[in-house]
């Protein structure tokens, strides 16, 4: 070789060497200083072959691959990875071997990649560090998602009983110390909640990150660039395990498929989804990704062709947090949960079901995005309930009212209150039960709770706005234990008319419903254990704090109302139907409570109970009675309705005038 | 003597390397130094009496950056899978290449380990996930570079598989 070029080679770390055979190479260059260090080799005047056989494993491994790719002819080069020998001080050498042929000679060039090894280690050593400080945030930021949702849950839900309970023995008959120490427990009760808001505030500065995200999705994402990324993404894994990953060919790939939502979490969404078909689906089958518009959503759904969804699941079990596959196949139980609350989160909603032949569906559907104009719904006004609409949609009263909440105790004291103001409420466990109902009764106001199980109050609320007539649509108000601001937009823009964060105020929220209301209505009404001893009209104008005006209205309402409801009570009652007559009943009951009418109060309480039982022989006597009940209230009332009532009903001498039934 | 040649397959950043310097030099390293390329090591070991020279390959760890090359497996005798306890996707890359390795070089014994056994605190490896795997037939351990525990427990149940 030349002289020069051979010093250049040595100069650059490489040593060329070409095979003879048997692990000899005779050396073509001269040694570089590596080739001493590590084996020992320096050139003299009588080294001319060298002998490498078992004094590298590497270099053995590689020579094989070498001779095989000298021996097929091929043009270009083979190339070894890096591999670390060490010196015989103890110091690690990066090496690189190179095969080529060159007329007709099998040629091996090895050298040092040093520095440049140095620097890629570097590269790859900060890359990981970024990898695993990445993984630990992400970690992180789940642990801390969970201890929020065990705040609102664990620490909020009890309150929100407490905090409800205080209200109603507040309305109670109890002694000024009593009343004390019920304001000394209110009290607590809200500075707990204060507290626990506050600790709501402290993880929305550390959560920066995911707001952030979250206000991105004001700007929209597109679902098929999403599906389309994390399929490439994939498909070495899926390729792996044999398994084809495609995307459904009826897509229509030059469609529009902006939908509201960050392209990050969308793409997180579909990862989940694709780790979990990926989980379940057998070798040799195919898991397809397919998108389909859905009137003012788009559906994105995984098919998979594994055993179909577990039997004994539900959905909202799959969905749930921890939840994972029967089969072990889950990691966390985090992903699907994950899912569902950044969909949710978006005013979208998610769902699987079994295939009819084999396998299953993992769906989620979006909101299409529409650029929201400058005054959004944001505001920075805490408030305890909030409106989309300011006004809801009129509607009678008192109202017919459907609550859902799969807390026992919640219901019991929301229905108790809305009940004392005189509406109708039907109370169910969850979003199925609500509309179970809803397909056989219409009411003017459904309440659902935000978190249930079986069906989630968001799910509930698609299903509603899915079937409602355009000519009188619900009024939907969502009751949530995510009390935050950004909360609060989320479920108006998934389609709620209106919000109230628990834990509420029963006064609260009686104001929200009342609020949804086209007539003056009446403000709380108090607790009637005891009989009255007051006038209807007395009763009446205390609960509406001497509201002449207001007492007047109601007045008229209920005497304008109530005919049509007592001829409801015989029809059903003609009809032997029941469930109506126990709905009538319980409408007319709280009715007549607002006037302090006990024993009406108590008939309709009879009757209820009766057609609950369809115990129709009981019935007739007892609508009697409620009859003769109504009448005498009614006379009594059109006897204030047509005079100006006095200013202090505790002062008027009509008060003292007691009546022993009304 | 007999020469063994065993290969350390996983994820990044699980411990290959700690295993191989805790079961060869007995020193461990509280800092991370990812690997680059391939390094080799020889221990000697004495099963039921009879001395085995193990040539441990220690790869650098399989992800976006570098993928392994199975050309390397040529001629292993078995290899020592591992994982993170404290990173269950490391967990599932395991599972990913057990698969990716009996397509590409057959049913090689192996032993899987599942690597920093003394950070109870984030510990991810649940006992469902244990059943899973013994299910599977697979040798599973649990271990510390960090402490020594199981270290010696794996490369030696690794050697009897193969010398079987």
């Amino acid at each position: 070789m030349l002289e020069p070029l051979s010093q250049f080679l040595r100069e650059l770390g490489f040593v060329l060497l070409e095979y003879r055979g048997q692990g000899v190479f005779a050396m073509l260059s001269p040694a570089p200083a590596w080739l001493t260090e590590v084996w020992g080799i320096s050139q003299g005047n009588d080294v001319e072959e060298i002998a490498l056989s078992g004094k590298s494993p590497f270099l053995e491994n590689f020579l094989l691959e070498a001779d095989t790719f000298w021996n097929s002819n091929n043009k270009g080069l083979c190339e070894s990875e890096t591999w670390i020998e060490k010196s015989r001080s103890g110091r690690e050498i990066p090496l690189e071997a190179i095969a080529l042929q060159s007329q007709g000679k099998r040629l091996l060039a090895i050298h040092s990649p040093e520095p440049q090894f140095q620097e890629r280690v570097q590269l790859l050593q900060t890359a990981r560090n970024s990898l695993l400080d990445h993984e630990r945030l992400q970690r992180e930021i789940q642990k801390k998602e969970i201890l929020l949702h065990c705040i609102i849950h664990d620490l909020s839900q009890p309150l929100s009983v407490m905090s409800a309970a205080f209200d109603c023995m507040t309305d109670e008959h109890v002694s000024d110390r009593g009343k004390g120490l019920l304001e000394l427990g209110r009290k607590a009760g809200e500075q707990q909640l204060m507290m626990i808001r506050d600790i709501l505030q402290v993880f929305s500065e550390d959560l920066k990150a995911s707001l952030e995200a979250e206000n991105k999705a004001e700007s929209g994402a597109n679902l098929l660039s999403c599906a389309k990324s994390v399929l490439n993404a994939f498909s070495p894994v899926y390729a792996a395990k044999s398994v084809r990953l495609l995307l459904d060919d009826r897509i229509d790939q030059d469609g529009q498929w902006p939908v509201r939502g960050e392209a990050t979490r969308i793409e997180r969404i579909f990862s989940n989804l694709l780790e979990n078909a990926l989980r379940y689906t057998p070798p040799s089958s195919k898991v397809t990704i397919g998108l389909v518009a859905d009137g003012e959503f788009v559906r994105a759904y995984v098919d998979d062709e594994g055993p179909g969804l577990p039997s004994d699941l539900s959905q909202s079990q799959i969905f749930a947090l921890f939840s994972k596959g029967n089969k072990g196949g889950g990691k966390a139980g985090l992903g699907l949960y994950f899912c569902r609350l950044t969909v949710e989160r978006w005013g979208g909603t998610i769902g699987c079901e079994s295939l009819p032949q084999k396998g299953s569906r993992f769906w989620f559907r979006l909101p299409r995005f529409k650029p929201q104009p400058a005054t959004s719904l944001r505001t920075s006004e805490p408030v305890a309930a909030k409106s989309s609409r300011g006004a809801l949609a009129p509607k009678r009263y008192p109202m017919r009212i459907l609550l859902a909440d799969d807390q026992s105790e919640i219901r019991m004291l929301t229905t108790h209150q809305l009940e004392r103001s005189g509406h109708h409420v039907v109370a169910v466990a969850n979003g199925q039960e609500a509309i179970d109902v809803l397909q056989h009764e219409s009411f003017d106001v459904v309440l659902l709770d935000e978190d249930m199980p079986v069906m989630s109050g968001l799910q509930a609320l698609q299903v509603i706005r899915e079937h409602q007539k355009p000519s009188g649509p619900t009024v939907v108000i969502a009751l949530t234990g995510y009390n935050s601001e950004p909360d609060r937009e989320r479920l108006l823009r998934a389609g709620f008319d209106s919000v109230i964060g628990k834990p509420f105020r029963l006064d609260a929220l009686d104001a929200l419903v009342r609020g949804s209301s086209t007539t003056d209505l009446p403000p709380v009404e108090a607790e009637e254990a005891a009989p009255s001893l007051k006038t209807p009209v007395a009763s009446l104008l205390d609960r509406v704090g001497g509201d002449e005006k207001l007492a007047h209205k109601m007045i008229a309402t209920f005497l304008r109302d109530t005919p049509q409801r007592l001829s409801g009570i015989q029809k059903a009652l003609g009809q032997k139907n029941g469930q109506n007559l126990a709905s009538l009943a319980h409408a007319l009951k709280g009715s007549v409570g607002i006037f302090g009418a006990h024993v009406a109060r108590d008939c309709c309480q009879k009757l209820q109970d009766l057609g609950r039982a369809n115990n129709f022989s009981e019935i007739p006597a007892v609508y009697d009675q409620l009859k003769e009940e109504i009448a005498q209230l009614e006379a009594n009332l059109r006897g204030y309705a047509g005079r100006k009532l006095s200013p202090s009903p505790g002062a008027s001498p009509k008060n003292k005038r007691r009546s022993s039934k009304l | 003597m007999i020469q063994k040649k065993i290969c350390m397959l996983g994820s990044f950043a699980v411990g290959k390397t700690s295993l191989v310097r805790r079961f060869v030099e007995s020193i461990f390293s509280e800092t991370y130094h990812t690997t680059v390329g391939v390094k080799i090591d020889k221990k000697i070991v004495r099963i039921d009496g009879a001395e085995i020279n193990l040539v441990l390959w220690d790869l650098y760890g399989d992800d976006d950056f570098q993928k392994i090359r199975w050309s390397y497996f040529q001629g292993s005798s078995g290899y020592l899978l591992v994982a993170d306890g404290t990173r269950r996707a490391t967990i599932d890359k395991a599972i990913e290449l057990e698969e990716r390795a009996r397509k590409e070089i057959g049913a090689v014994p192996f032993v899987f380990v599942v690597n920093k056994c003394d950070l109870v605190d984030d510990w991810e490896f649940d006992p469902e996930m244990d059943a899973r795997l013994a299910a599977k037939n697979w040798t599973v351990l649990r271990s510390s570079a960090k402490t020594g525990q199981g270290v010696d427990e794996a490369f030696s149940q690794l050697t009897r598989k193969i010398v079987g």
